[in-house]
C-alpha cells in the first residue's frame, strides 16, 4: 500500500500585527485535530505567533503591505509549521540565546522571541531565498508523542 | 469584546490594572501605555492581575521589563498574581520569576506591598 501522501493547510496574512490573533487561531485548530494537548497546543500557537511578530515588527518593519504565508503539513507524527516571507533574508536559528541572568541585570527587554521558539519546538530550521523559491521559509517542528 | 482590555482600580496606594484577553505584540503597546501613565504620575506600586488574561507573548513580558527598573528605583514595584498555569509557563519558561514576584492572589501580593512599604 502506497504511503499517505503529506497533506497541508495554508492562511494567508498582511504583515500587520492585528492578524497575531487569527494566526493563532489557525495554529490552536490544526495542532488540537493533530492531537496535541493543551499545553503543546499553546506552546506550538506562541512559537508561531513569535516567529510571526518579528518577522512582521523588524523584516518588515510594520509595512502592513507585505504578505506572510503559514502552511502547516502533518507527516507521520510530525507537526510542521512553515512561515514563509518575502523580506531580506534573516536566519534567526543563528542568533544566540541570552543568558537570562545578565538579561535581567540589566533589565533589557525584547529580542526574545527566537530564544522561545527554540525551548517549545523540537526542530527549527531556516531555508533562505533562493532562485529555485522566492520565498524565505522558516520551518518548526513538533512531534507528537504517543 | 475587544481582544484586550485593563481595568484599573487603585487601593491603599497600590495601582492594580487586571487584565483581560489577549496580550501579544499587537495589544502589547496598550498595557506599556498604562503603566507609563502610573509611573508618570509617580504611582510606583503597581499591581497587575492575570485573572482574565488567557495568552502572554514575549511583547508582553517585555512591557514589565521596560519599567522595572525605573519603578525599583523609586522605592515601588511591578508584582504579579493569579496567573492561569499556561500563562505562567511563559513567564517560567524565560527565568522571569527571578526578576519579579508572582503571587498566588490579589491579596497575597497587596500584603507584600504592605509589608515592603513598612
Amino acid at each position: 500500500m502506497a504511503k499517505p501522501a503529506a497533506t497541508y493547510q495554508e492562511l494567508h496574512i498582511q504583515s500587520d500585527l492585528s492578524e497575531l490573533a487569527d494566526v493563532r487561531t489557525f495554529v490552536v485548530s490544526q495542532a488540537e485535530e493533530f492531537g496535541f494537548s493543551e499545553d503543546v497546543v499553546f506552546q506550538i500557537s506562541l512559537a508561531v505567533d513569535e516567529a510571526c511578530s518579528n518577522l512582521i515588527r523588524h523584516a518588515y518593519k510594520l509595512d502592513a503591505s507585505n504578505r506572510i504565508t503559514v502552511r502547516i503539513a502533518t507527516k507521520e507524527s510530525q507537526f510542521i509549521v512553515s512561515i514563509f516571507d518575502a523580506a531580506i533574508s534573516f536566519d534567526p536559528t543563528q542568533l544566540k540565546s541570552p543568558d537570562m541572568n545578565d538579561y535581567f541585570s540589566k533589565f533589557r527587554h525584547g529580542g526574545l522571541g527566537v530564544h522561545i521558539i527554540k525551548r517549545v519546538m523540537d526542530d527549527i530550521k531556516y531555508i533562505p531565498a533562493n532562485t529555485k523559491h522566492p520565498l524565505n521559509e522558516l520551518r518548526l517542528t513538533k512531534r507528537l508523542v504517543a | 469584546m475587544a481582544e484586550f482590555q485593563i481595568t484599573t482600580s487603585t487601593n491603599n496606594n497600590i495601582e492594580e490594572l487586571l487584565l483581560h484577553g489577549y496580550l501579544d505584540a499587537h495589544t502589547a503597546p496598550q498595557l506599556e501605555a498604562a503603566i507609563g501613565v502610573l509611573v508618570q504620575q509617580g504611582k510606583y506600586n503597581i499591581l497587575v492581575n492575570f485573572r482574565e488574561l488567557d495568552y502572554i507573548s514575549s511583547a508582553g513580558l517585555g512591557v514589565f521589563m521596560v519599567f522595572i527598573e525605573e519603578v525599583r528605583n523609586n522605592n515601588g514595584d511591578i508584582k504579579l498574581c493569579e496567573m492561569k498555569p499556561k500563562v505562567y509557563t511563559v513567564f517560567d519558561l524565560l527565568g522571569f520569576p527571578m526578576l519579579f514576584e508572582i503571587l498566588p492572589t490579589s491579596q497575597e501580593a497587596t500584603d507584600k506591598f504592605t509589608t515592603s512599604n513598612g
